[in-house]
């Protein structure tokens, strides 16, 4: 016997932080609203309300660009504590309804209630009631949409949006897909996107003509996801305590930076405040990554991974120093720079098994 | 430009210089090997501006003198892949290079031999010679000690110290050592301490593939130079000094323990299995005339091997990183294996029973 259709609901936060700024300042409000870079930085847009959008503003836009396009938006720099703690009131909601969510970030997740029996087991009105809640606890908007997967479900939170909430069910899922345009398929990015129209591929229904065989030809490992989502198929799970990969921070700066001791100086500050983070999840990384943007856009990372767990401590700032090497840090000015700590594994460092030990740490 | 040359001749050093050569190139013509033909003889160079290798192969078919730099990957590719015994034909015509053999035909792209970059060296002042084969052992007990990118980089390369007549070799990771001495039959009057680069070191022990070759060594404290028939190597050193690695000798011993090598080896192979992925260690518990070892990993897996051993000393218990103790026996050429620890189970020492030309020292885990 078949197993029963999943369900899945896909919450997805209105404009969320554009929102809270409207929320917290009234006079914001029915105005096109910029949270981000200032327009005279080089920042980007983070999130932009609905008016600001009818300008064509759009997240990820550099700032600078959006004043051209939408002079009279009031550009609001982003209040990430406020925001935090609106997403921790959202996922309380979430927690009350049902026990597998996955938050992707603060303003999306992805919530399991396939065996929910509130409203007689109707997710359609599970997912309404939950927005209600969301709007009577913060006064946000957030749009659902409700599927019996994860990729379909984001597709329909999509389509409803703003205040939306819509219904994908499993007799329309196949159809749905057909005529969607790819572009509009998630995770299909603007390369991959450009990969399919070069092989002919303009909507879903194009897509699931194409053989798995030589889908993985094309897109290699993604080859098959690709094949299962122009079928309505995708059996990935909502995964409630998905483990943290990686804590990154980075900077992007007001002015290109070109000496060398600043830049060490930013990235030792980076790390600090990334091994705060990773102290405050009870975790140690033993790999450390950093990211630098050049003035010309061009991206390098380095990293490398010790036996002993990153810390604040002498070894770690001489590494820092030694990714430098061979790079174009001296001769080329900087535009960001960034930190990861990765290799992570759970608890205190001093909490572990063995510790190796050193010929040159001998008294 | 112009001259024949078997494949023969050419492939094996063309595949010494080809090793050298980066794969990521920040400059082109890195990737390129530099030719230069004169007076029958055909002198090859690869380098990574760290190493350099200089070989000399003598022709008599050279029609035409002349140099010139080829992609150095495809030029090797093409000699290899040629028939056995093949007759290659090099010609350049314009900024071409014709490649022909038989019924095969090559054109490579080239860039001018003026744009190749000098290798400079300071003046050498120190020198010996030594057997190549005695050399490529020391090199081999050695090397798999040395740091990978440690950010103590004078760990990422092999101690070379010349005492009069006593050559030492020394690499540590910090977490383990080998030492390796021997006499080199030549009062050279001088005292001297260099480092090379780990990948000089790889390269160089590489390179010497005939035991019964002999080596002139000369050096500086910025470069060294060593022939080997018609191969010059050089490199640059590490500018930096050794850390002080004396006290681990300087310390109280328990007795030593003796143990068959292979018994040791396999019995650890084997409890290796159950260690932890990342710290690998195993504890010894040694008492009477037995040793125990055990493992035992996150998912509560365990592992247990008795040995029997010989042993006079007070039992005791220390624990290690497993494959650092398995690289240390396996390097060992005797039969039976000692092993000293220290007394305050700081540090053990792994070494053959008699007149052992070289020593590891493999520092302990702590709970």
């Amino acid at each position: 016997m078949e197993a029963a259709p999943r369900k899945i609901i896909h919450i997805d936060m209105d404009a969320f932080y554009a929102a809270v700024e409207q929320r917290d300042h009234p006079e914001y409000r029915y105005k096109p609203i910029i949270v981000g870079g200032k327009p005279d930085s080089r920042g980007v847009v983070a999130t932009c309300s609905y008016e600001a959008r009818q300008f064509g503003v759009h997240s990820a836009m550099p700032s600078a660009h959006a004043y051209r396009l939408c002079p009279q938006a009031i550009f609001v720099k982003p209040r990430f504590d406020v925001y935090r703690e609106a997403s921790e009131t959202i996922r309380s909601i979430f927690a009350r309804y049902c026990e597998r969510f996955e938050p992707l970030s603060l303003d999306e997740a992805y919530l399991d209630v396939s065996d929910s029996e509130l409203y007689q087991g109707s997710a359609t009105l599970l997912a309404k009631h939950i927005k209600q809640e969301i709007r009577r606890q913060t006064q946000l908007v957030a749009s659902a949409g409700i599927s019996y997967n994860k990729f379909l479900a984001k597709i329909a939170s999509d389509l409803g949006k703003p205040d939306g909430l819509y219904l994908i069910t499993p007799e329309q899922g196949p159809a749905f897909v057909e005529n969607l345009a790819i572009g509009k398929f998630h995770g299909i990015g603007r390369a991959t996107e450009q990969k399919m129209y070069d092989l002919g591929i303009v909507t879903g229904k194009d897509l699931k003509q194409l053989p798995l065989a030589e889908l993985q030809r094309h897109f290699g490992k993604a080859g098959q996801h690709y094949y299962n989502i122009a079928r309505g198929i995708d059996p990935r799970q909502v995964n409630a305590n998905r483990a943290r990969k990686s804590v990154g921070i980075e900077t992007t700066f007001d002015h290109d930076i070109a000496d060398q001791t600043t830049i060490l100086r930013y990235l030792q500050d980076l790390l600090e405040k990334a091994l705060v983070r990773l102290a405050e999840k009870q975790m140690t990384a033993y790999t450390l990554t950093v990211k630098i943007k050049y003035q010309n856009f061009v991206q390098i990372t380095r990293g490398r991974t010790l036996a002993e767990p990153i810390s604040d401590s002498p070894t770690t700032r001489l590494l820092l120093t030694d990714l430098l090497k061979n790079t174009g840090i001296g001769t080329t000015k900087v535009r960001l720079l960034g930190v990861t700590l990765s290799g992570l594994e759970n608890g205190d460092s001093r909490l572990r098994q063995y510790r190796q030990m050193d010929l040159f740490d001998l008294g | 430009m112009k001259f024949i040359i078997s494949r023969d001749q050419i492939l094996p050093p063309l595949q010494q210089i080809v090793s050298v050569i980066e794969k990521r190139q920040t400059m082109p013509i890195l990737s390129n090997v530099l030719l230069q033909a004169s007076d029958e003889q055909l002198v090859m160079t690869g380098t990574d501006t760290e190493i350099q290798i200089v070989a000399k192969l003598n022709i008599e078919s050279i029609s035409h003198s002349g140099e010139i730099t080829v992609p150095a990957r495809k030029f090797l590719d093409i000699c290899r892949l040629l028939p056995n015994g093949a007759e290659i034909h090099f010609e350049l015509q314009d900024d071409k290079v014709k490649v022909v053999s038989g019924r095969s035909r090559f054109s490579l792209s080239t860039l001018p031999a003026e744009h190749y970059p000098e290798f400079n060296e300071s003046d050498f002042e120190h020198g010996f010679l030594l057997n190549a084969g005695k050399f490529k052992k020391a090199l081999d007990k050695t090397v798999f000690c040395m740091a990978n990118q440690d950010v103590r980089y004078y760990l990422n390369g092999l101690l070379l110290n010349v005492s009069n007549s006593k050559l030492k070799l020394v690499a540590s990771d910090g977490h383990r050592l080998s030492i390796y001495e021997d006499d080199i039959g030549q009062a050279t009057g001088y005292e001297s301490r260099i480092i090379m680069p780990r990948k000089a070191v790889q390269e160089l022990s590489r390179l010497l593939d005939d035991a019964d070759a002999e080596l002139n060594i000369q050096f500086s404290s910025n470069n060294i130079r060593i022939f080997y028939k018609d191969v010059v190597f050089s490199s640059k050193l590490i500018d930096a000094k050794f850390p002080d690695f004396s006290k681990v000798f300087n310390q109280s011993f328990m007795s030593p323990l003796l143990i068959q090598k292979q018994v040791l080896r396999d019995a650890l192979t084997r409890v290796a299995i159950l260690s932890n992925e990342k710290y690998k260690g195993v504890t010894f518990d040694i008492s009477g005339d037995l040793l125990k070892l055990s493992t035992h990993n996150p998912e509560h897996d365990e592992a247990e091997e008795e040995l029997i051993i010989d042993y006079q000393g007070e039992p005791l218990s220390i624990s290690f990183n497993s494959q650092y103790m398995l690289d240390a026996v396996s390097n060992l050429d005797s039969e039976m294996a000692v092993l000293t620890i220290a007394g305050n189970a700081s540090s053990c020492f792994i070494e053959e029973p008699e007149q052992p030309l070289f020593k590891f020292i493999v520092m302990p885990m702590r709970m």
